[in-house]
């Protein structure tokens, strides 16, 4: 796979040169969203799913797309960047409207709601949902985003899909590590007494189940995921401890943890539709600490 | 008395407060037979293997919890017969003939929710309650910060995370346990409960609202330091009515640790 820059930045799928030459040449008619969203479908390598969260939130589809933005949540912010980098084209991971159907439910009148729905008209933006189908694609793309950023990627361990051998050290160092490495503020959170020795590490961006925490604690020593339930994986990684099998859980939130599978998207997006300028919008961890 | 019997009082008196026990509800036994008969009390926000074994080595053989024993909200456990830690846990409370019961549903149907109020004491808020919007707290004005730090300082969390401009003023706070943070409005300045989703839903729209030059803000106390305090209204509650048992708050506490 592609390298991923480190930088959290903004950046640019395919190089100015070829923009450049693009331009050169006759412009070929821009394709429509509903292309763009076609091909991704039809590129995507697994059938599309007849019940999905997946697909247009906002906009138009017969749209002109002048580039595409791919990110972990479409926030207001996120937009005014794409309309800024001249991207008309959003692909979020998260939802668009403050809850997973999309329906503003008792926000219908709300200023913020309001205020959002005005931006995407006025800048005639498409926002288009594209995360149970990226999510399930195998290996897990933004797992292994995840661990490529942290470096890695070249030592997963066989039979465990998603569990890295990383170089030994300490629940503490580890979360020391992540902390340097991720934009993360005050959203980091452990269960785990800190010395714990650490050689095996399952990623699981976004959140992870009880079943999945189950299975794959059996194998590593510690989970990395965004955010686990606090009746679930949460108190069975401290029940690890008082059955002496100790086992360390890392939770970074689900925007951070989703933010380097975010970027992979982009490049993976920009690899079926070449002809069209993608880019990556980053979001910032959006919780602070009194305690850090 | 039994382990049942205990139940049935608690049955009893939510009859005389006009609240029916429900047909679908996860209060029901979780481990342990309901006739061993019951030497003390332990309430608890979550039946941790940590908090059974606090509760066994005081003596308290029966104990209510809040958040369930075996890490789902319907405490199946099919899937965890195979389990190595699931499997401590069972013979633990065999064990130690310890017998737990969920009581969670009707703890929040009691008025006002003991969940809420047992936050808000801790808090230092019980004073500001709005007297017509539930779960309104109407304080002094403050900034996040302060305010966060304030909450901090009481709770003795570990891993409270906030969101939103740390200047911001803050007087009208919505308070919920648990999973149920309120979802911030027009009209709420704050929103303070347990755990949340954090993509659609008030992360987000603290955000939208900050590109819209409007300040709202969160703080996330995590879920055990959200409701814990409330299973303590909830042994008050119970005393009266098992005075033949001893009846004491086994908190589970803050389940996060930090790296240093």
């Amino acid at each position: 796979m592609n390298r991923l820059p480190t930088s959290r930045r903004e950046f640019l799928v395919g190089t100015t040169a070829g923009l450049l030459s693009g331009r050169a040449l006759a412009q070929p008619p821009r394709l429509t969203a509903q292309q763009v969203a076609d091909r991704i479908r039809a590129s995507v390598g697994l059938p599309w799913r007849a019940q999905t969260t997946d697909g247009f939130k906002a906009g138009d589809p017969s749209t002109p797309v002048t580039g595409i933005a791919t990110t972990v949540m479409a926030s207001t912010d996120t937009l005014r960047r794409a309309v800024a980098s001249g991207q008309n084209f959003i692909v979020t991971q998260e939802p668009l409207f403050y809850s997973n159907n999309e329906d503003p439910g008792n926000r219908a009148n709300d200023p913020v709601y309001l205020a959002k729905k005005a931006l995407i008209d006025e800048h005639r933006l498409v926002v288009w949902r594209f995360a149970e189908h990226w999510n399930a694609r195998q290996p897990n793309e933004a797992a292994r985003a995840l661990a490529a950023l942290l470096k890695w990627a070249d030592a997963d361990v066989p039979d465990a899909a998603q569990t890295y051998r990383i170089r030994e050290t300490t629940l503490g160092a580890l979360v020391a590590q992540l902390q340097s490495r991720l934009p993360l503020r005050g959203g980091l959170r452990m269960v785990g007494q800190p010395g714990m020795r650490v050689r095996t590490v399952y990623v699981s961006p976004g959140t992870t189940s009880l079943a999945s925490a189950v299975a794959n604690l059996q194998k590593a020593d510690v989970i990395l995921t965004g955010e686990p339930r606090e009746w679930e994986a949460v108190p069975y990684s401290l029940d690890t401890w008082s059955a002496e099998r100790g086992k360390g859980l890392i939770a970074i939130g689900r925007l951070v943890s989703e933010g380097p599978g975010a970027q992979a998207c982009a490049t993976w997006i920009h690899s079926v539709l070449p002809e069209v300028r993608v880019e990556s919008i980053s979001i910032a961890d959006p919780y602070w600490s009194v305690n850090v | 008395m039994t382990a049942q019997q205990v139940v049935e009082r608690i049955q009893k008196k939510l009859q005389e407060l006009k609240i029916n026990w429900r047909a679908q509800t996860v209060d029901t036994f979780k481990a342990g037979s309901p006739e061993t008969e019951v030497r003390a009390i332990a309430t608890t926000g979550m039946a941790t293997f940590d908090v059974l074994r606090r509760a066994a080595a005081a003596g308290r053989n029966f104990v209510i919890t809040h958040e369930p024993t075996f890490y789902n909200h319907l405490d199946q456990t099919g899937d965890l017969e195979a389990d190595p830690i699931y499997q401590a846990k069972q013979r633990f409370i065999k064990d130690s003939h310890l017998v737990v019961f969920r009581f969670h549903d009707h703890a929040h149907a009691l008025q006002p929710d003991p969940l809420v109020a047992g936050s808000a004491r801790m808090l230092g808020w019980t004073q500001y309650a709005s007297p017509t919007e539930p779960r309104i707290y109407v304080l002094p004005p403050t900034t996040l910060r302060e305010l966060a730090v304030d909450v901090n300082t009481k709770l003795k969390g570990r891993a409270i995370r906030v969101a939103g401009d740390p200047e911001m003023k803050v007087t009208r706070v919505a308070l919920g346990p648990g999973y149920g943070v309120p979802p911030l409005t027009t009209s709420i300045d704050v929103a303070v409960g347990g755990e949340t989703a954090e993509s659609g839903g008030n992360a987000e729209y603290i955000l939208d609202a900050a590109a819209d030059g409007q300040k709202k803000g969160m703080i996330l106390l995590g879920h055990m330091m959200s409701e814990d305090w409330g299973m303590r209204e909830v042994a008050d509650w119970l005393r009266p009515l098992v005075p033949e048992v001893t009846v004491e708050w086994v908190p589970a506490g803050e389940p996060f640790t930090t790296a240093k």
